[in-house]
């Protein structure tokens, strides 16, 4: 008897098809489904987060960033002035804004020339030195308190923090099966571009509703375009395309300011911001 | 995140070309050796073939440790979460399979062999379970070398 090792033939268990087009097949499917089930799962929060009452919310935020910046920083005599200025304005706004029984918000003044301003749970507004001394008047700095108030009557800082655990949760077990970090990368990134466009919505929102606030307590909405003139030179560095920015692009919300001041014919003037705030600043620079 | 996009991006890339370029340059070293050894019978019966009673028996063995390239494992990867064939490993482990066998046969060559029985093939995995590392695998194939002896 004869023995003999026959050539086996090839592609028994290597497939002959291309690896790319199996990887694009699989990585293009993979992400439409993730950006269907995080856009489903950040809409489904965010609509029950609006159950969450406000005065749980006020609970969980004060373990959270604002209790601690707040408590962390001893103002001045001269700061608390400030900090006690920027409440009352608030307050007054938040009547014109007709927030809902039982919100109100809480400003904390913060010495640092970072130039910006947020809201953050519980009604906690943060203002910094660095944006309000750069406002020319008291109409730029009531569009921003008005802006960020919004923010809380939309309830957006707990909307994104239910959408946030939402997410990342579903996100890191759909990783999860997979073994590797890779998915991990992927996945996360697509989940952030898809937050960052629902924000940007409630960004359009609190500026119309600002705007709407200032009509009421002022009579007109000129000057609000001032806030964003300042917010356009403090990020003079590079404007991202209108996809990638949680903030609508500033042409655009100057445009919508314009819209609204043509409503008004008569030429109010501004209100000054108060001496001592001035004095204060150039002391602080 | 975007430097985490392009390094992700460049790693991809660079597993993509350069693991493609090594299993093509791989398989054809294969093809080619496996005709040039086609002599040397490899069989996994644990019995002698007649006529071969009169050997010389002598272990051979022949190992390879493959690594995967880092758009295999993201291939891979994506295929955990639906499922289904996992080709970009398929071809690895024939790779490695036809390696350890030729170079057990090289062995079996070097020792004056004509044929190898009982064959098997050991495999191993080198990084187990540590989901962040690139994975290797390890397969070892190993026999019975048999030599003809000179008929007293």
């Amino acid at each position: 008897m004869k023995y003999e090792n026959r050539t086996i033939p090839e592609g028994i268990n290597v497939s002959e098809e291309h690896p790319l087009k199996e990887f694009v097949i699989l990585a293009f499917g993979l992400g439409a489904m993730t950006v269907l089930v995080v856009a489903l799962l950040s809409f489904m929060a965010g609509w029950l987060v609006h159950l969450i009452p406000f005065s749980i919310e006020k609970s969980l935020s004060t373990s959270s960033f604002a209790a601690s910046i707040s408590d962390r920083v001893d103002l001045t005599k001269e700061q608390q002035r400030i900090e006690s200025y920027l409440q009352q304005l608030a307050d007054e706004l938040v009547v014109a804004q007709q927030l809902p029984e039982g919100m109100d918000v809480v400003v904390h003044y913060v010495d640092d020339d970072t130039v910006n301003a947020f809201a953050t749970l519980g009604g906690n507004l943060i203002m910094y030195r660095g944006l309000i001394e750069r406002l020319p008047h008291e109409n730029a700095l009531a569009m921003l308190l008005s802006h960020e108030i919004a923010h809380i009557k939309q309830r957006a800082p707990i909307v994104a923090l239910g959408r946030g655990v939402a997410v990342g949760l579903a996100l890191a077990s759909i990783s999860g099966f997979g073994d590797s970090s890779m998915s991990q990368q992927l996945v996360g990134n697509v989940g952030l571009l898809t937050s960052l466009s629902f924000s940007r919505q409630q960004e359009d929102q609190a500026d119309i509703e600002a705007l709407q606030t200032l009509e009421r307590y002022y009579g007109h909405t000129r000057g609000a375009e001032s806030l964003f003139e300042v917010l356009n030179e403090g990020s003079n560095v590079f404007n991202p395309p209108e996809i990638l920015s949680t903030h609508p692009v500033t042409q655009e919300r100057i445009k919508r300011v314009d819209s609204f001041n043509e409503k008004s014919s008569e030429l109010v003037p501004y209100k000054n911001l108060p001496d001592f705030l001035m004095k204060e600043f150039k002391t602080a620079n | 995140m975007n430097i985490d996009l392009y390094f992700f991006a460049t790693l991809l890339v660079l597993g993509y070309f350069f693991g493609r370029m090594a299993e093509k340059k791989h398989f054809k070293s294969i093809i080619e050796r496996e005709q040039k050894y086609q002599d040397v019978l490899t069989f996994n019966g644990r019995l002698l073939p007649p006529g071969m009673e009169n050997s010389k028996a002598e272990l051979v063995g022949g190992n390879v440790v493959i690594s995967v390239d880092y758009f295999k494992r993201i291939a891979a990867g994506l295929r955990a979460i639906v499922g289904g064939r996992v080709t970009t490993y398929e071809s690895l482990l024939e790779r490695a399979r036809r390696e350890a066998i030729l170079r057990m046969k090289e062995d079996a060559i070097a020792k004056g062999a004509t044929m190898v029985v009982n064959v098997k093939l050991e495999t191993a995995s080198i990084t187990k379970g540590q989901g962040q590392q690139i994975g290797s695998v390890e397969i070892y194939a190993y026999g019975t070398a048999l030599s003809p002896m000179p008929v007293l």
